[in-house]
């Protein structure tokens, strides 16, 4: 059995350990990998798992162990396979038992998921370290297959496919959330800071489509208690006009897949929940992470050049895209965007196709193992 | 020895690595997330002249070569060589792979004071300020009434012909600042 160390930091948010939390679980369950997780930010990571105990340095859940990164690291075990997540800084201490090892493990550096051409050029690159005769490997995850892929666990589409819409149901009455009727528009909304919310919310409030929006609980709930005026906390709800809003309590992993499968269109930011909105296979919009000098923008044309080829409705979507983003017109994008709803959900499927002839992150990472 | 950081390596740089001497012969910095970035590098090994590539974290640390270095001037180009001088009037020859980074900007007009570096008494390599000024030889006018919304166009530098994205606004004949170390125009020079 392969045993695999990944370092994981919380910067912000959630998206750096919502990901190494699926990979650690889909090596461990697919790959039957001996996984062990460093974590720095257990409390960060007790909403996404609920089951951990913030204050216990060391524990399990299911076959991974967890264990509490802090600053006075202990004298471990090197793993065969040592991944550091989105360009953290191992411990100074793991890194000379990396040179101690009768073996060398295999150490990776999984980075940031981007679109951009220059990633394929940079993938499996090595990186010599001075102070050691280890070398490191940089893994990108990507769209296409001269990239590390995506992560992708081997039961999503059948998961996927056995939520129907009564399951669907069930799962929003879980949630606090009743039946939507035919001519709703259901819509999640998983967002950071967004000046462009306030226009929209005001714009789904005069339309005619009743529009119904599922909440997270952060920054996306924070703004709409702003714009309503109102406080705005788990299982409340506040309507004006065409608009209700459902703040959302905080949901496990499993529970946001179901949420995107759920809705009609949904919003996403940083980088797991834009993967998991492409495999929900329904129309999305990605708020994608601010960078210094609008960095960001370049990433976010480099996404929708990929993913808007041969689209004949493309325009609507960049426009849309952009817009949220703080590039354009906010109201009159989102009309040309639900105008072509259909289309885009088509393009959805055809979008993932594409993407099912890479293969998953994981088994890209267990084949660049296996070779080494 | 000195330490450099992987994200202010340039073309010509020298850096130990696995105990070698390899001079950076080409530059890439990538943004990736988080306002953070790799750096690849493509190198030339100083003792066996083999080239290869790294990559590396812009934060990382590396190990740095203190080397000679001179302020030269730009003179001319002989095959397979540029030729650089310095206040002395003493002439270095460089071979032009070493600086295939900036010879896209290297053109016999230039008068930018620029760092020769060398490894042993040998020439290796040439830095060029962080920002030059050269002059465009042609980019297309900015058509009256164009509502693309494009922001950029590409425009060629005199001599070297280097094609590279301006302002919509720069027109033939002006003047441009460009960052040599990513390539980028800065600004139109009034």
């Amino acid at each position: 059995m392969i045993s695999w160390d990944i370092f994981c930091k919380v910067v912000d948010n959630y998206g750096d350990i919502g990901t190494c939390w699926r990979l650690a679980q889909q090596l461990a369950f697919e790959y039957n990998a001996n996984v062990r997780l460093w974590i720095d930010n257990i409390e960060s990571f007790s909403c996404l798992c609920p089951s951990l105990s913030i204050d216990v340095s060391r524990q399990h859940v299911g076959p991974i162990e967890i264990r509490h990164w802090k600053s006075d690291f202990p004298t471990v075990d090197v793993a065969d396979v040592v991944i550091e997540a989105f360009a953290c800084d191992l411990p100074q201490v793991y890194i000379e038992g990396m040179t101690r090892r009768a073996v060398a493990p295999v150490w990776i550096n999984l980075e940031y998921l981007s679109a951009e051409d220059w990633v394929e050029g940079c993938h499996l690159m090595q990186s010599p370290q001075s102070r050691s005769s280890l070398k490191k490997h940089f893994f990108f995850p990507g769209f296409t297959s001269k990239t590390g892929g995506l992560i992708r666990e081997r039961d999503l589409d059948s998961l996927r496919a056995a939520f129907g819409p009564t399951v669907a149901a069930g799962f929003l009455r879980s949630l606090g959330v009743d039946s939507k009727t035919d001519d709703e528009l259901q819509i999640s909304l998983f967002c950071y800071d967004n000046p462009a919310l306030p226009r929209l919310l005001q714009c789904w409030a005069d339309g005619r489509t009743s529009v119904r929006v599922l909440a997270a609980t952060g920054a996306a709930t924070e703004q709409v208690s702003v714009w309503f005026g109102e406080e705005f906390s788990a299982d409340r709800k506040l309507q004006r006009r065409s608009l209700t809003v459902h703040a959302l309590p905080f949901l496990s992993q499993s529970h946001y897949d179901r949420l995107l499968w759920a809705c009609d269109i949904n919003f996403v930011r940083g980088e797991d929940s834009f993967v998991r909105a492409q495999w929900a296979e329904r129309p999305f919009v990605w708020q994608i992470y601010p960078q210094a000098q609008n960095g960001q923008l370049v990433k976010l044309a480099a996404f929708l050049t990929r993913y808007l080829d041969n689209f004949e409705h493309s325009d609507v979507v960049r426009r849309f895209w952009q817009a949220w983003n703080g590039v354009g017109d906010i109201e009159s994008a989102w009309h040309g965007f639900v105008a072509n709803r259909k289309s885009i959900q088509e393009h959805g499927k055809v979008w993932v196709n594409q993407l099912d002839q890479t293969a998953d992150l994981a088994n890209n990472l267990a084949h660049l193992v296996r070779r080494k | 020895m000195s330490v450099k950081i992987a994200g202010d390596l340039r073309s010509g740089n020298v850096i130990m690595v696995d105990n070698v001497p390899v001079i950076a012969l080409k530059v890439q910095i990538n943004k990736s997330g988080r306002n953070t970035a790799v750096v690849k590098v493509r190198t030339k090994n100083l003792l066996t002249s083999r080239v290869s590539e790294a990559i590396f974290k812009a934060d990382e640390k590396l190990e740095g070569v203190m080397l000679e270095k001179k302020e030269c001037t730009y003179s001319y180009y002989s095959e397979p060589s540029h030729v650089f001088v310095d206040s002395e009037y003493n002439q270095y020859e460089i071979d032009a792979e070493s600086l295939s980074d900036i010879e896209k900007y290297l053109s016999p007009d230039m008068t930018d004071i620029c760092e020769v570096t060398f490894y042993e008494g040998r020439p290796i390599s040439v830095v060029l300020p962080q920002t030059i000024i050269r002059e465009v030889e042609y980019t297309e006018p900015v058509a009256r009434g164009d509502t693309s919304g494009k922001i950029t166009k590409s425009a060629i530098l005199k001599d070297t012909k280097h094609d590279l994205q301006v302002s919509s606004f720069v027109e033939i004949g002006d003047k441009i600042e460009i960052d040599t170390v990513t390539g980028e125009f800065k600004r139109r020079c009034t």
